[in-house]
């Protein structure tokens, strides 16, 4: 898992959240960080959070149980 | 108040009172079916378990399309909540946001190696049906007021009156989308239980609980929408009765219902929307409506 970029992705949508909670910026600038900052903030901190399974248990974990086509 | 803040709050609000919503909804189902059923908050409690909760992804998805439609989910939604409650933008705007949903529980369901979740994905082209009474509640309520600005119709109604009064049967349209797009619709063909859960089957963990919140500002949004452009100007105890009436309807009425075969799921809506459209339009031509 790439820990260190959720951790990046995390640091970015914050600051930029921030920015434009502490700037004025133009309205389109604030709607473009919010359109893509909040779902962002949200992606990177659910994929921190999320629990991993042990090492022993991955393979099990992903495998798919139906064929599929 | 800082445009930034005031997209957060509305955000954290549509998040907050569309989960308890949702929360209400099952408990009204359970009611009626004579459960007890889980507590309002459930719904809420679910969402934010999730992000705690053991993720994985299968082997046989796709993976960046797999995590991305879920960010998709969230993104489109956001917006819906930037063009209505934040910034009673154009209705196109939403319409848009509808279309985008479709196609996300499209790719959501063919980015899943499993055969319910790509089940579920060729329904979910059969069921853009839904966006047609959409499309045709918009242009009636375009036909009546001039306008498709949000803002410009609070203030046609403001003089005029809440359009449900004076076009009630295109609200009866919109009001047939809110009840497609609720949890267990007889129009809710995607997520049909024969299909697991349907495009959601391979999401699950902290996916899961992601879209879980992005839905939850669905239900908000869709409500909004609906009060909004055929109740006229609204303040917030109206807006919060509003949505529990709507909630309690459309839970007696999925509790009470089956879910509809694909093809008489389409049938009905298009059905209910023609006659509503052409009856509408009928009502403003020969002048029943001022």
């Amino acid at each position: 898992m790439n820990r260190g970029l959720y951790i990046i992705l995390l640091a970015l949508s914050t600051i930029a959240i921030l920015a434009c909670l502490v700037i004025d910026f133009e309205a389109w600038i604030v709607y473009t960080v919010a359109i893509f900052g909040i779902p962002l903030w949200v992606l990177s901190l659910g994929l921190l959070t999320m629990a991993k399974a042990k090492p022993e248990d991955v393979e099990e974990r992903v495998k798919e149980p139906f064929t599929g086509y | 108040m800082n445009l930034m803040a005031e997209i957060l709050i509305q955000v954290v609000i549509a998040f907050l009172a569309g989960s308890l919503l949702l929360g209400l909804h099952r408990k009204v189902m359970a009611r009626v079916q004579k459960r007890p059923g889980p507590p309002i908050v459930q719904h809420l409690i679910h969402s934010l378990k999730f992000f705690f909760k053991e993720t994985a992804i299968p082997k046989t998805v796709s993976k960046v399309f797999y995590v991305g439609i879920v960010f998709i989910l969230a993104l489109v939604w956001i917006v819906g909540v930037i063009a209505g409650p934040v910034a009673h933008d154009s209705l196109l705007i939403l319409f848009g946001v509808y279309a985008v949903y479709k196609i996300v529980e499209h790719n959501s369901g063919s980015s899943s190696g499993s055969p319910y979740g790509k089940l579920s994905c060729v329904r979910a082209v059969l069921s853009a049906a839904t966006e047609l009474p959409l499309f045709a509640a918009i242009v009636l309520v375009y036909l009546m007021t001039g306008t498709m600005n949000i803002g410009e119709i609070i203030t046609y109604q403001s003089v005029h009156g809440p359009l449900a009064f004076s076009i009630p049967l295109a609200a009866v349209m919109f009001f047939m989308l809110i009840i497609t797009k609720s949890p267990y619709s007889p129009f809710a063909i995607t997520k049909d239980k024969a299909l697991i859960s349907g495009f959601e089957t391979e999401h699950f963990g902290f996916l899961r609980g992601f879209m879980l919140f992005s839905e939850s500002i669905a239900w908000y949004v869709m409500l909004w929408v609906f009060l909004t452009i055929f109740f006229g100007p609204l303040n917030a105890v109206g807006y919060l009765i509003g949505m529990i009436v709507i909630t309690f309807i459309t839970g007696f009425i999925n509790a009470t219902t089956p879910i509809f075969s694909p093809n008489h799921s389409v049938m009905t809506q298009i059905t209910i929307g023609a006659i509503c459209f052409f009856g509408t339009l009928l009502m403003i031509f020969t002048g029943v409506v001022a």
